[in-house]
């Protein structure tokens, strides 16, 4: 099998605290003969800053874009929805708005870089799904997860809006069924799948955030899944580290295991669980590991 | 929060309104027939009031002013259900954003996380600096204890290109 070689940007939260992410990725990638090309000087993708200047959140996107670039690279990985969301609006806006991109270079200019919108972006869930594929994930699988019942959460920017290259149907989407499913375990359906975790509200409306997230996961609680599966950090940080104040805000005892699909992917490899950061999840991950060693 | 009532007297600012409008490219609001798609499924509309067609028909009438400092704009989630759903391409959550960029242009009340995010990218690059965390057994690690790479801030020559980007638009 022939080894490719692809950009990783991990942006602002993957790598200052959703290490777990970080962890798995850059495990599970390389046994399916992935090679993660770390970007120099990278920086924030721009969405944080779409609320106080939009125009601004354009250039922070295009630098890092321009950032990849320089790795002559074709791919570039994204693991997360909000950075994968601003790269990919930017690339677009940029490719069909020529005096934008003139703004743009110009500020770029000043760092030696210039954006030409060559490359693709993808996020884990369809890199793997459609780059990787259905053989080569079932043939790394050396511990089925058979009798798992798991419920996908994939998180508003991959899906949203489509046509603007996203990853999946924007209202019926089944990737990350998929890649479950040739875990051997089975990805559940749920009236809640599309609803969003609320991150985005902690910095004006914390309630309200933790009401989004709770009430997903208590509904999820009660439908009687093994747990909760995810792609984004920023879902990640609201349904697996936070799960005590979801519940006081919801009233609801919350007990439901939360897992990034590359440590679930990493241990159906039979890589062992620090590895792969399953230490790091706050929520009950014991239980869950109980039921697949 | 509570915003102004559609049927009210007040003169509408059409000169706020244009430049606005010139923030959202094609999505125009002027498109909008009020059929409230985007209101029915918005997830602060259940729990914070939000009610996007409002937003559309209020700046559409050049009630601008009036949004901008009614605080409605700051609980939208960003899950862009609206723009998706929209069956006349209208991007309430685009519009949304452009006022807020005119929210913090005119210093009406920002909630302050907003502008700290930004002074935290113009200091280090990031929203953050890598934190220490806790493993489920209370075990302090961080990307050194994990063996993850080191982590480095942006260069000086970043901040000082992301300062002028914040002033250049």
């Amino acid at each position: 099998m022939i080894a490719l070689r692809v950009a990783v940007y991990w942006g602002c939260v993957i790598p200052t605290i959703q290490y777990a992410y970080e962890m798995s990725v850059r495990e599970v990638f390389p046994r399916l003969s992935i090679e993660l090309v770390d970007l120099e000087d990278f920086s924030c993708c721009g969405l944080p800053v779409r609320s106080v200047n939009a125009y601004a959140s354009v250039y922070l996107a295009a630098r890092n874009l321009a950032i990849a670039e320089k790795t002559g690279l074709e791919d570039l990985l994204v693991p997360c929805n909000g950075c994968h969301l601003s790269l990919s609006e930017a690339k677009q806006y940029l490719s069909g708005d020529e005096e934008l991109r003139r703004k743009v270079n110009s500020l770029l200019g000043e760092e030696g870089l210039e954006l030409k919108g060559s490359m693709r972006i993808w996020h884990t869930i369809d890199f793997l799904h459609d780059l990787i594929g259905e053989e080569r994930i079932r043939e790394s699988v050396r511990r089925r997860l058979e009798r798992l019942r798991f419920a996908p959460h994939y998180g508003c920017h991959i899906l949203r809006p489509s046509g603007w290259g996203r990853v999946d149907d924007s209202e019926s989407p089944t990737k990350l069924d998929d890649l479950l499913g040739w875990l051997g375990a089975e990805g559940v359906d749920y009236p809640e799948k599309l609803d969003c975790c609320g991150n985005l509200l902690l910095l004006s409306h914390p309630d309200a955030a933790f009401s989004f997230a709770g009430l997903k996961l208590k509904a999820l609680k009660e439908s009687g899944v093994d747990g909760v599966v995810d792609c984004c950090p920023s879902c990640h940080m609201m349904f697996d580290m936070r799960q005590g104040s979801l519940g006081a805000t919801v009233g609801a005892t919350l007990d439901v295991p939360v897992l990034y699909y590359t440590q679930l992917l990493g241990l159906a490899m039979g890589i062992d669980v620090e590895s792969l950061g399953l230490h790091l999840n706050r929520s009950p991950a014991d239980e869950l590991l109980k039921k697949i060693s | 929060m509570s915003i102004l009532d559609l049927m009210t007297t007040k003169k509408p600012d059409l000169k706020l309104r244009s430049k606005v409008f010139g923030k959202i490219g094609e999505h125009s609001p002027y498109d909008c027939f009020q059929c409230i798609r985007c209101t029915s499924g918005c997830p602060s509309m259940k729990m914070l009031e939000l009610k996007p067609h409002e937003v559309v028909s209020l700046a559409r009438l050049g009630f601008v002013d009036d949004v901008v400092d009614s605080g409605v704009l700051w609980a939208c989630a960003m899950c862009l259900k609206c723009k998706e759903r929209c069956p006349q391409e209208v991007a309430p959550v685009d519009l949304i954003m452009a006022l807020r960029n005119l929210a913090v242009e005119m210093e009406a009340t920002v909630p302050e996380s907003f502008l700290k995010s930004v002074s935290m990218i113009l200091e280090t690059g990031f929203v953050q600096k890598p934190q220490r965390t806790v493993t489920r057994r209370m075990e302090k690690v961080d990307r050194d204890r994990l063996g993850l790479p080191r982590f480095r801030e942006a260069s000086d020559r970043f901040k000082s290109v992301f300062m002028k980007a914040l002033g250049t638009f």
